[in-house]
């Protein structure tokens, strides 16, 4: 009913749309509610997508297609234009605008950028929608710290947080890169981004906290990623006397081609990428050399450190799909795990938008196939292991897990 | 397309003054000073961009070329082009992963490979472009303006969709060349291996066009056209083949450029035709619109441009500081730092 009583908001200016809080009265009997997911379905990343769909679907499909009373039914949008490639920012608001209409909407999965999410946060967040990505990593969406002025509470128009992730936060991540950085023997990194608000976000996070790590930093530059290729950076790379690169930035803004004219002229350099490059399309199209120079942080683990119930998944997914999952499919597994947890907790107010975001935040010490998390005041996810990739024969291989040195 | 013609002979001109030298070689002065500046500021690192530019530059100039032989004899701005490019790479590279030429092959297969790649990427390239020309330029050749403009950009975003759908992934070519081992060093400046192809493989074509243009029989029937088709026609020449053969060279120098470019990055993806078109026009542009010397400096320039404005600017600037730079011509010398050679012009 108060989905109802949103949707027509929607188009009279939404102006109360945050007054579902007290939701008394509940649904009124709404019994079919919708799940959309939103990721980039052309593209690069259309396999790791496919994989993340593949992984919701599987989560729904082990609850029957419902919760408790409620049936839920579920929609895969795609934020992408095969005229981008990646993620469209017009798309992803259409998406977004899609999912905000729809009376039965309940919970929203995505995106898988942060850059699209920073996008379709605002619209969903003004219409009460719970929003879970399970993949962004940027800090901006949740904190203060570290993210830009005006982060988060721009993206929350209506005052109330809607939004939480299953992936750990970039903050964690550029502590991460940092400790990985320097268990290499980095003395001095030169950084490059690729202007977008996950890849120049995450590089100034590693830049700060490299600070106060006692890692030097020679550089942070912005790339153009229509350039046809980036031999005169790299000479500026090599000239300042950097011993190591990392590339805050996804594969589509041309990550293979920086990490191989970075490496042309700088042979001996290692090249650190972050989780916007890990995966295949970017491993199997580097050449052997610019491989072996190569490390990757990655908030998957290796396979074998997931608890029993990932195991389980692991297995079901490769007899499902036939092949083994990528990296992302276990969080869009999970992401729809905890929302369909939310919506339960609920209780007989699983209909009511507000009840089902109020039940997210208070998930505590979840047992999942992630491992044992809650969901903070911000919405993030307080697992903090990050795994360190290497890459081997074009694949990415685990090598090793890093615990974060966070400060403070 | 008057470029290569014979040189008026020098009539008496009035003299002139210095000062007006001055001014109409005031774009060239400037820019030659900046270059010194960065040259004082950082020898090293200037000479290095310098090199990188000229030989990114070659690409543009070929680029370039299709852009302002199209202008110059219909004077239409053939916006498929940069896709007639993008094609022209992955033709060769579709060449090389069936034939399974790796860089571990012997020699004789590889130059053998990339031999049949540069002439297969420039016969699919040319053949499009001429094919593009008929379905799409050619009924339209009598109607207002804006008709050809559309179809043009229509053909580009048909063209930029065939591409996504053979390859909707950003792919990697063979690297055959070792595109960015060092070759020799002079002053200090590493040529790569990539430097020395585009140079082996741009100039030859670059030559050949300026002969074919300017010497031969059908040569003068572009010029001929390009200047007045009707009176063209009068003559006996055939202006419909003749315009077939203007786009045939065109759609020829961009799939030698695709294939360079593919070589040479290593990297190519479905829309790189839409940058580098932009870049090749703004070259074309630059040095004269119709123009084929000045398409070819255009070219030379704007990498120059680009590499020094990575930099010492930050490659996010470099785009601006490109049309920047392409403003201030526009603005002292609007027909191009060559001049235009159009049938107004």
């Amino acid at each position: 009913m108060t989905a109802l009583a949103l949707g027509v908001a929607a188009c009279g200016g939404g102006s109360d749309s945050g007054s579902s809080g007290g939701g008394g009265g509940g649904g009124g009997g709404r019994t079919s509610l919708t799940i959309y997911s939103s990721l980039p379905l052309q593209g690069d990343s259309r396999p790791q997508s496919e994989a993340v769909v593949n992984g919701e679907k599987m989560a729904l499909e082990e609850a029957g297609g419902k919760v408790g009373n409620f049936t839920i039914k579920y929609v895969s949008l795609d934020d992408a234009t095969a005229a981008a490639g990646k993620w469209d920012p017009g798309q992803t608001s259409s998406d977004a605008r899609k999912a905000a209409q729809d009376a039965s909407t309940i919970v929203y999965l995505g995106e898988f950028n942060s850059g699209a999410s920073a996008i379709s946060l605002p619209i969903l967040n003004e219409a009460g929608v719970l929003q879970v990505s399970p993949s962004n990593t940027y800090v901006g969406l949740t904190r203060a710290e570290g993210a830009d002025k005006g982060e988060p509470d721009k993206y929350y128009p209506s005052g109330k947080r809607t939004f939480g992730r299953v992936v750990p936060a970039d903050h964690i991540q550029a502590a991460a890169q940092v400790t990985y950085q320097k268990d290499e023997g980095c003395k001095k990194t030169y950084i490059l981004n690729d202007k977008e608000v996950y890849g120049k976000g995450l590089a100034d996070q590693v830049a700060s906290i490299a600070k106060t790590q006692g890692l030097a930093i020679a550089g942070n530059d912005g790339i153009d990623t229509k350039a046809a290729n980036f031999r005169t950076l790299a000479s500026k790379v090599k000239s300042s006397g950097a011993d190591c690169m990392f590339f805050g930035g996804i594969t589509q803004n041309k990550g293979v081609q920086v990490f191989t004219d970075v490496s042309a002229v700088n042979p001996d350099m290692k090249l650190f990428g972050p989780d916007g490059v890990a995966e295949s399309p970017f491993t199997s199209k580097l050449k052997p050399s610019v491989q072996k120079m190569t490390y990757v942080t990655n908030p998957t683990l290796d396979p074998k450190l997931y608890p029993p119930a990932a195991q389980d998944f692991f297995a079901k997914y490769k007899e499902k799909f036939g092949k083994d999952p990528e990296p992302y499919a276990i969080y869009g597994y999970e992401a729809m795990k905890v929302a369909l947890l939310a919506i339960q907790n609920a209780g007989d107010k699983g209909n009511d938008r507000q009840a089902v975001i109020d039940a997210f935040f208070k998930i505590k010490d979840r047992d999942s196939v992630l491992g044992k998390y809650s969901i903070d005041e911000n919405g993030d996810t307080t697992l903090s292991d990050y795994g360190a990739d290497r890459v081997q024969d074009g694949k990415l291989v685990f090598d090793k897990v890093i615990k974060a040195q966070t400060q403070g | 397309m008057e470029a290569a013609s014979i040189p008026e002979t020098p009539s008496a001109q009035p003299r002139r003054r210095f000062g007006d030298v001055l001014a109409d070689n005031i774009l060239w002065v400037l820019m030659l000073i900046a270059l010194v500046i960065f040259f004082a500021k950082d020898p090293q690192q200037t000479l290095d961009d310098v090199k990188t530019g000229l030989s990114n530059g070659l690409i543009w100039a070929l680029i370039a070329l299709g852009y302002t032989l199209v202008y110059g004899i219909i004077e239409l701005i053939n916006f498929a082009h940069g896709e007639v490019f993008m094609i022209g790479s992955f033709v060769s590279v579709s060449i090389w992963q069936t034939l399974n030429i790796t860089p571990d092959s012997a020699i004789l297969p590889i130059i053998g490979s990339i031999l049949i790649g540069l002439i297969v990427a420039m016969l699919a390239s040319s053949t499009l472009n001429v094919m593009i020309e008929r379905v799409a330029y050619k009924p339209l050749r009598t109607a207002p303006r804006l008709a050809p403009l559309i179809t043009a950009i229509g053909m580009s975003f048909i063209l930029q969709n065939v591409g996504l759908l053979w390859r909707p992934q950003p792919d990697s070519s063979p690297d055959l060349i070792g595109s960015q081992n060092d070759y020799f060093h002079v002053f200090g400046v590493a040529i790569e291996h990539s430097d020395v192809f585009a140079v082996i493989v741009t100039v030859p074509l670059l030559v050949g066009l300026l002969w074919f243009v300017g010497q031969t029989r059908y040569g003068k029937a572009m010029r001929a056209t390009a200047q007045d088709p009707d009176a063209a026609r009068l003559m006996g020449i055939n202006v419909d083949r003749t315009i077939s053969l203007t786009f045939l060279l065109g759609g020829l120098l961009a799939g030698a450029a695709g294939m360079i470019y593919a070589l040479y990055n290593g990297t190519i993806q479905f829309n790189q035709g839409f940058t580098a078109g932009l870049i090749a026009f703004t070259a074309a542009v630059m040095g004269g619109i119709g123009n084929l010397k000045g398409a070819v400096v255009g070219g030379l320039i704007i990498g120059v441009i680009q590499s020094i404005s990575d930099t010492h600017f930050g490659q996010v600037w470099t785009p601006a500081v490109v049309f920047a730079i392409l403003i201030l011509i526009m603005v002292f010398k609007p027909s191009g730092l060559f001049g235009e050679e159009t049938r107004e012009g």
